[in-house]
């Protein structure tokens, strides 16, 4: 079935479903892949004037389920009922077609292309052979003012903030008269100040009779926007609940399937006074200026700041990822002279990048050759031939350790949930023996579970006398986690605060750069 | 549209209940299973093809694919293309020919000059790539002209030859050849021996894939070919894992022209045009992705002999040049989207 020209701008008028009906109840849905049940049984509901949140770790079902609704999956077994009619879609454009559209997480725009296009792409309108691009625009333009966005659409996407390309990617849907909007992990690359935009646009949809898919790991952010919520656990359903009645505990605890007491783990090490690693005067122009600190032998120390402060930056400078214009990097009191990675990693420095697959992990490699890749020499004898019983030795030790849950050392790294991907990267960096580790958004797109196994590791790295930065612009894990926080404002530090003594407020306060003015800038 | 959830949609095709390594071995099985059916088909269809001696005829035919195809497979594995091979290759036997003609030099040093020649344009061709960030398709396809116009200008487009016997030994003599001389007086080929290039191409084989399987250089060069990104940040150095490949693959051409000059005793500056396209192709064939971080020599290996047989078994049914042509470009097609199919998920 093709998708025909949008028939009008006007949302289709919500008469079509009876009152009290979904618009679109999934019934018992059982999805099997070879060897795996992905899902079993699911059943799931939407009204309109909803927005219904899917909550579940890696692995629970959740993107198999979204899959399944978009048409890009089609389940083993079960019903699809739209609007009191069955259905099966046979590709994500039969879904479209009758108004079901799906955002994903990376988003799917073409960067060279420019808002208008994108929105209307495959879709043109056209006068005769030729694209009509004034009716392009106006119509690209109604969109978007719909949404209340002000982007122009004669700018080409790549030239736009990954929030702004939310919009468009709505605005896309809009267009196609989506009806259902799945959202996957739309707020995990926002600033505060898009959530707010995002979710504003979020209630227009909901008061326009849209039934919105919400699918976050960001629990506390769900309260502004969420109706309905649902557990999914092991690709099995848990509960539907009213989220007014339920709370973020209740949720976490069927989503693990167990009480979770604690987010963040006891910390067990205790800072001392040996200075591991100091870092004085680096400035890289126009990026980030003279920036110091020093990291203490048993302190997790927090680089806390708002997107684009140059918390990464600095972190892949002192890496040697980037250059430096000017400063020193001293470790265990030797300085160091840092013109590559290699340097770095020579040196004892290890740099756990925000963006795993794109920086961290070669996927389309087994698991062993990842843990190995950045200490071959350790596995390998004089003639740089590789040493296979100590390469596999050396993966098993570190699988074991970290608890990464794999069939086996040869699975390519692609095939793991998050979780166990970013482990698979601590233990790249424990077999390298490295004596600082900076992690970037560690646990972003890690599900709790997972992500209270990453801390843990942290705090025990920690005690044993590594060095352990943590980059993050979570607060709650910031304050969390660390003994202190550099809080960075406009490629400075702002502030040095002890942990246990500030709180939330005041981070923000020196992130937006209203620090007391006897701070050290 | 009436629905009944008894029986599963079709969603995967068959292969899709098979995990990746039975995945790489159907791959490997399907190119192997091939090459035997071309064997099968051919020996049946002419009576000459399944002789020892053109059994060493095809083995002759293909090192050349072989051996450019070894360097292919490395240069793809990273992530890049390798299209100046042909032409280097030519300027690789040209200038061991005049090393050897116009300044008398001894045979296996001018021999060694003209791989040497082959390994800087593999400099080259890595320096433009990892220090000048030109895309491997433009800096390797530059190279390829420039080292054609070289290798033409410097012969003055005329074949050089009146080489000496000792030229064409490489090419044309082999190892354990048994030859008795018959009561008439004439020489009686007991058998006709292992022809030098198989020798080398066999050696080569085996070498650079040990290399890439067991060495550290090896897994550097899948960890590149993977995620560049990533292996920089792991401490891999890149540029240099990159650059060696090209050097690899100048330097196997160089060799592959002295091969092949040495067969003919002449030096051709016109040799080896469109050999880059059978070495990428016997390559892509033997599962290399053209994206980067997979492919192996044994695979490249049996994708230059389902090349080389082609050829050789049409040749000996009487399919004229042209029909030929288009039989391997189907088969090209064929492969790679049984190839393409394998990937998807």
């Amino acid at each position: 079935m093709a998708y025909g020209q949008a028939a009008g701008d006007e949302l289709r008028a919500p008469h079509d479903v009876a009152p009290g009906e979904p618009l679109l109840a999934l019934e018992s849905i059982t999805k099997e892949f070879p060897g795996v049940k992905a899902l079993q049984g699911v059943s799931f509901n939407l009204r309109r004037h909803e927005v219904h949140a899917v909550c579940g770790e890696n692995g629970a079902g959740k993107s198999t389920l979204m899959k399944i609704i978009s048409g890009v999956f089609a389940p083993t077994s079960g019903r699809i009922v739209y609007k009191g009619e069955e259905r099966r879609f046979a590709s994500p454009l039969d879904a479209e077609a009758v108004g079901i559209a799906i955002i994903h997480q990376e988003l799917n725009l073409v960067p060279h292309l420019t808002v208008a296009e994108n929105i209307y792409l495959a879709r043109e309108p056209r006068r005769g052979f030729l694209i009509d691009r004034r009716k392009l625009r106006a119509d690209a333009k109604a969109c978007l003012d719909r949404l209340g966005v002000a982007i122009d659409p004669n700018r080409l996407v790549r030239e736009l903030s990954v929030a702004q390309c939310q919009m468009v990617e709505i605005a896309k849907a809009l267009s196609l008269n989506a009806e259902v909007l799945i959202m996957d992990e739309p707020t995990s690359s926002l600033t505060e100040q898009e959530t707010r935009l995002l979710f504003k646009v979020i209630h227009d949809l909901k008061a326009a009779g849209v039934g919105i898919i919400y699918i976050s790991h960001r629990l506390d952010e769900m309260a502004e926007i969420v109706d309905r919520v649902t557990v999914l656990r092991d690709g099995r359903y848990v509960a539907t609940d009213d989220f007014a009645k339920t709370t973020v505990d209740e949720i976490v605890a069927r989503m693990v399937g167990r009480s979770l007491e604690e987010k963040f783990p006891e910390r067990t090490s205790t800072p001392t006074n040996d200075v591991i690693l100091a870092v004085n005067g680096l400035t890289r122009n126009g990026v980030f200026a003279d920036v110091g600190f020093e990291l203490r032998r048993g302190e997790i120390l927090g680089f806390a700041g708002l997107m684009g402060a140059g918390r990464t930056e600095v972190a892949r400078a002192i890496f040697g990822a980037d250059a430096i214009d000017a400063g020193t990097v001293t470790l265990e009191g030797r300085q160091l002279v840092i013109r590559s990675p290699r340097d770095a990693i020579a040196a004892g420095l290890a740099y756990l990048s925000e963006d795993r697959k794109a920086q961290g992990l070669a996927v389309k490699m087994p698991v062993d050759a990842n843990m190995t890749l950045a200490n071959m020499d350790e596995v390998s004898n004089r003639f740089g031939l590789i040493d296979f019983a100590r390469h596999a030795d050396a993966a098993r030790k570190y699988v074991d350790l970290l608890s990464i849950k794999t069939p086996s050392i040869k699975q390519p790294v692609r095939l793991l949930s998050g979780g166990n991907q970013q482990k698979i990267i601590i233990g790249k960096w424990l077999f390298r023996k490295s004596r600082v580790l900076f992690f970037d958004e560690p646990t972003r797109g890690i599900d709790v579970g997972a992500k209270f196994a990453i801390y843990k590791i942290m705090d025990e790295l920690a005690a044993e006398g590594i060095g352990v930065v943590l980059i993050s612009s979570e607060l709650p894990e910031i304050l969390g986690m660390t003994d202190r926080v550099c809080v960075f404002h406009h490629g400075r530090i702002t502030g040095v605060l002890e942990t246990a003594r500030t709180d939330q407020e005041e981070i923000m306060r020196y992130a937006s750069g209203y620090g007391r003015p006897d701070s050290r800038h | 549209m009436t629905m009944t959830v008894t029986t599963p949609p079709a969603t995967g095709k068959p292969s899709g209940r098979l995990s990746d390594r039975q995945k790489d071995l159907l791959q490997k099985f399907a190119a192997l299973g091939s090459l035997l059916v071309l064997i099968v088909v051919f020996s049946l269809s002419s009576s000459a093809f399944f002789t020892v001696n053109n059994g060493m005829t095809i083995a002759l035919q293909v090192t050349s694919i072989a051996l450019l195809g070894i360097g292919a497979t490395c240069v793809i594995i990273t992530g890049g293309i390798d299209l100046s091979v042909g032409s280097v290759l030519a300027l690789a036997g040209v200038i061991a020919a005049l090393a050897v003609k116009e300044l008398g030099m001894p045979v296996p040093v001018a021999m060694m000059i003209g791989i040497l020649t082959g390994s800087l344009c593999g400099v080259v061709n890595g320096v433009l790539v990892t220090k000048m960030r030109l895309p491997p398709f433009i800096a390797t396809l530059g190279m390829m002209l420039i080292a054609r116009g070289v290798a033409l200008q410097i012969t003055g487009a005329r074949a050089v030859s009146g080489l000496g016997e000792s030229f064409g030994e490489l090419g044309n003599g082999a190892l354990f050849r048994i030859v008795t001389i018959g009561d008439d007086g004439f020489p009686n080929v007991v058998f006709p021996g292992i022809p030098y290039p198989v020798v080398l191409m066999v050696v080569i084989a085996l070498a650079v894939s040990l290399m890439l399987n067991r060495s550290v250089l090896g897994r550097h060069i899948y960890a590149v070919g993977s995620n560049a990104e990533a292996a920089r940040l792991s401490g891999v150095n890149v540029s240099g894992v990159t650059c060696f490949t090209y050097i690899l693959s100048g330097s196997l051409a160089g060799l592959t022209g002295c091969v092949l000059m040495s067969r003919l005793v002449t030096a051709q500056p016109n040799e080896g045009v469109m050999y880059e396209l059978d070495a990428i192709a016997s390559a892509v064939i033997g599962g290399t992705s053209l994206i980067g971080g997979v492919g192996t020599i044994s695979g490249t290996f049996i994708g230059s002999f389902v090349i080389g047989i082609l050829r050789n078994g049409l040749n000996m049914n009487g399919v004229s040049a042209f029909t030929q042509q288009i039989i391997i470009g189907l088969v090209i097609l064929l492969t790679v989207w049984i190839d393409q199919l394998r990937n998807r998920r």
